[in-house]
């Protein structure tokens, strides 16, 4: 390298300058030849297969097909149940941001033991989801779930099918999504908790404000930039759910009810060798996760409030 | 200036990708220094089987010393193995020799991914008459139009067989005499054996005992074929499922569960999988794949004693069962052609390792023999000494690979279409009426037409 023998481009550039350049770009490069190869190659790749009939075995510029995918795709039914079935997912962010609020306010103070609970919450965030999953399978089930078992001893009537029912397979998804989250955003808010400064409540005591009012008016706000946070990796990571389903209701549920959209990608693309039709589902993804995003970030302003 | 750096350096990353790129594809093994040749091999097995095909290619190697350097043998789960070969045919880098079912020959040799065995077999004069199931053989037969007859571009590995099978020990119990392979049940009197194994055995009000456990994506089949029915026209390119055979056929395997009551509902089967419900002694018949025997054999998975039976007979009186198949084939691309044809050939039929996959030997058996005087010699006598552990039922599987007046194998349907997502679509919500929430004809008027557009698309997507 030191002895490089290429003209320098610029006049202005001398020998050492150069060098420095070319040390600076070898430094670089690696990170962005990975992007290159990893990213950006396999980005490409799949937008000119979304717009071919490829099955990954037919030559897949002989099947060049426009923009016929994602035509289908918009008129494909089950397309749209996959959809609605994700957005119904959601409902468990907020439940999971609220039930993440109340607790870290509950934690966010000296308690003996606080520690161990502290990580006890936070034990589901690093185990496997897959392990988990298979756990939740059998809290879920008719006869021997735990959940049917409280049920029965409670009502002494039976609980309902939970994985097996077209309904109870989504509440059964969210609950074990809100449980699964939980502890991540227990301590993303505990943080956020513990940055407000004391004297804002100390002030506000001496206003005579009440418990409520401290809580609405100055914790709340002054958490949103986490909630903010909160909201959209919970939204981009709702329009992947996958794993949990392909767990806990394999063959996508009853009636295809429990199947998500990148569970119906998956099955077309790899279970039914439609390549094409699964990367135009892909992006049609993608672009619902940044539109999505991008109207976040634009109506931020209105009710994140950040610590001047 | 700007863009001219960026310029600069993306021709950097570019020329630095090349070379990384170059270097994945650019390595052709295919023959060591002295002239000798090297082939790859790739398939899914489970790890007895894996032992088998490693110690096969190790003799292979050994026996072919003088032409051969090196037989590079990777190995990968049933489930990874379509996806990982899905990549390798996208690289542009196929091994020598892999695996095929008969669904994929025709999409494999149209596009240009496997070889035409058939010169070479009849160059070297290697013979297949003596495998076992000729019908599995002719699976992999294409004449350029359609599968089965033509030119073989695959050998099978082996032929598996979806019989039926009962628990002895719950028939000596109820005073039952056991099923007759001769002479397989009616539907009615599997109906009225049935009923009389479901009971309460524990008196809390709830069934715990059952006749007979139904999965729904293996076991409809037998009802339907055997009804004179099935899902698809004979082109397999029309969804049939409103025919009144079928619809018959259909109403009689949800009447087990509804009507009759002699299998778990749908909810019981959500709570513990009817396999699971055999495996406990549950329910008095269920299905035995030949890949299942090993299992069954084992007091730890299957404390019961078993036989093999017949499923029972429907309108047309023969018993009906879904045969399988996985063969291996030669890269089209492959350089050393006639070494990897004689390597399949030699892992297909090779004495040693058909004794020790059937397990004549002794060990497990995870398939029948693939050569038909081992089957009928070596095989049946090792039953019969008891060195293999094995049902003595054993001619039921051969009688649907075989096929009698009685008996027939056939291909699932799904085998001939360019994937299997119609069947599929059929299944999602058949338990809607396994469980009485819509009858069979509602259900076929809904379903159909999805069916049917799904199958559209599939033959379309090859055209």
């Amino acid at each position: 390298m030191s002895e490089t023998k290429v003209k320098p481009v610029r006049k202005k550039m001398n020998r050492a300058e150069f060098k420095e350049h070319c040390w600076g770009l070898a430094f670089v490069s690696p990170p962005f030849i990975g992007f290159l190869i990893f990213m950006a190659f396999p980005i490409a790749f799949a937008f000119v297969a979304s717009l071919t009939k490829w099955n990954g075995m037919n030559d897949m510029m002989a099947n060049f097909v426009g923009a016929e995918n994602y035509i289908k795709l918009l008129g494909d039914e089950k397309f749209w149940k996959v959809l609605l079935n994700t957005v119904i997912y959601m409902i468990g962010i907020p439940i999971g941001m609220i039930l993440a609020l109340v607790i870290a306010v509950g934690m966010n103070r000296k308690i003996r033991g606080i520690k161990v609970l502290r990580t006890l919450y936070y034990v589901p965030v690093v185990s496997s989801l897959v392990a988990v999953a298979i756990l939740w399978m059998w809290v879920f089930n008719y006869d021997y779930g735990l959940l049917n078992s409280i049920i029965k001893a409670l009502t002494g009537a039976h609980g309902p099918n939970w994985l097996g029912d077209e309904f109870w397979v989504k509440v059964s998804i969210i609950i074990f999504m809100v449980w699964k989250g939980l502890g991540g955003s227990i301590i993303l808010y505990l943080s956020g908790l513990q940055s407000i400064p004391r004297d804002y409540y100390e002030a506000a005591k001496i206003d005579g404000a009440s418990g409520f009012n401290l809580f609405r008016h100055i914790t709340i706000p002054l958490v949103s930039p986490v909630t903010f946070y909160l909201l959209i990796t919970g939204l981009i990571g709702g329009f992947q759910v996958f794993v949990e389903v392909l767990v806990m209701v394999p063959t996508g549920g009853l009636n295809y009810s429990a199947a998500t959209v990148v569970f119906y990608l998956y099955d077309k693309a790899f279970g039914n060798n439609q390549m094409g039709y699964g990367s135009a589902m892909a992006f049609i993804l993608a672009i619902l996760i940044f539109i999505v995003t991008a109207i976040n970030f634009k109506v931020q302003d209105k009710w994140v409030k950040t610590i001047e | 200036m700007k863009m001219k750096r960026i310029i600069s350096a993306g021709v950097a990353a570019a020329m630095l990708s090349s070379v990384i790129l170059a270097g994945c594809g650019g390595s052709d093994s295919g023959e060591a220094e002295d002239g000798r040749k090297n082939l790859s091999v790739f398939i899914f097995a489970n790890d007895h089987e894996s032992a088998v095909y490693e110690d096969m290619i190790a003799k292979f190697e050994e026996d072919h010393k003088d032409t051969i350097a090196n037989v590079d043998i990777q190995i990968t789960t049933q489930e990874e193995y379509s996806k990982t070969l899905t990549g390798m045919m996208t690289a542009g880098d196929l091994p020598d020799v892999f695996y095929v079912g008969p669904e994929s020959v025709e999409q494999f040799v149209e596009n240009g991914y496997i070889a035409n065995l058939q010169p070479i077999l009849d160059e070297k004069g290697i013979s297949t008459d003596g495998l076992v199931a000729q019908e599995a053989l002719d699976s992999y037969r294409y004449d350029g139009e359609k599968a089965g007859s033509g030119d073989l571009y695959a050998l099978p590995k082996d032929a598996s067989v979806f019989a039926y099978a009962y628990n002895k020990d719950m028939f000596d119990e109820a005073g039952i005499p056991y099923p007759d392979p001769e002479n397989p049940y009616t539907y009615e009197e599997f109906v009225e054996i049935c009923e009389q194994f479901t009971k309460d055995t524990d008196g809390d009000g709830e069934t715990d005992q059952w006749g007979c456990g139904m999965a729904n994506a293996f076991m409809l089949q037998p009802f339907v074929w055997s009804n004179g029915a099935a899902y698809l026209s004979d082109d397999y390119k029309t969804v049939n499922i409103d025919t009144p055979e079928f619809k018959e056929a259909l109403q009689k395997y949800v009447d087990l569960t509804l009507e009759y009551e002699v299998t778990p509902t749908v909810e019981q089967d959500a709570s513990l999988g009817v396999y699971q419900r055999w495996l406990a002694g549950q329910e008095a018949f269920y299905a035995c794949g030949t890949w299942d025997v090993a299992a069954f054999m084992d007091d730890e998975t299957f404390p019961f004693e078993w036989d093999l039976c017949a499923y029972p007979t429907l309108s047309s009186g023969k018993t009906m069962t879904w045969l399988g198949t996985v063969g291996f084939c030669v890269s089209a691309n492959s350089n050393n052609q006639e070494e990897a044809t004689e390597l399949i050939s030699y892992l297909c039929t090779d004495e040693d390792g058909q004794k020790e996959l059937s397990g004549i030997t002794g060990g497990q058996s995870i398939q029948l023999p693939n050569i038909k005087s081992l089957a009928e010699g070596e095989f049946v006598t090792a039953i019969e000494d008891g060195t293999l552990a094995f049902p003595s039922n054993v001619d039921v599987f051969f009688n649907y690979l075989n096929g009698t007046d009685k008996y027939e194998g056939r291909f699932q349907e799904t085998t001939y279409t360019p994937n299997a997502e119609w069947h599929d679509i059929f299944l999602e919500g058949l338990d809607n009426v396994k469980n009485g929430s819509m009858t069979v004809d509602e259900y076929i008027e809904q379903v159909q037409p999805q069916m049917q557009e799904s199958l559209d698309e599939a033959w379309e997507s090859v055209e």
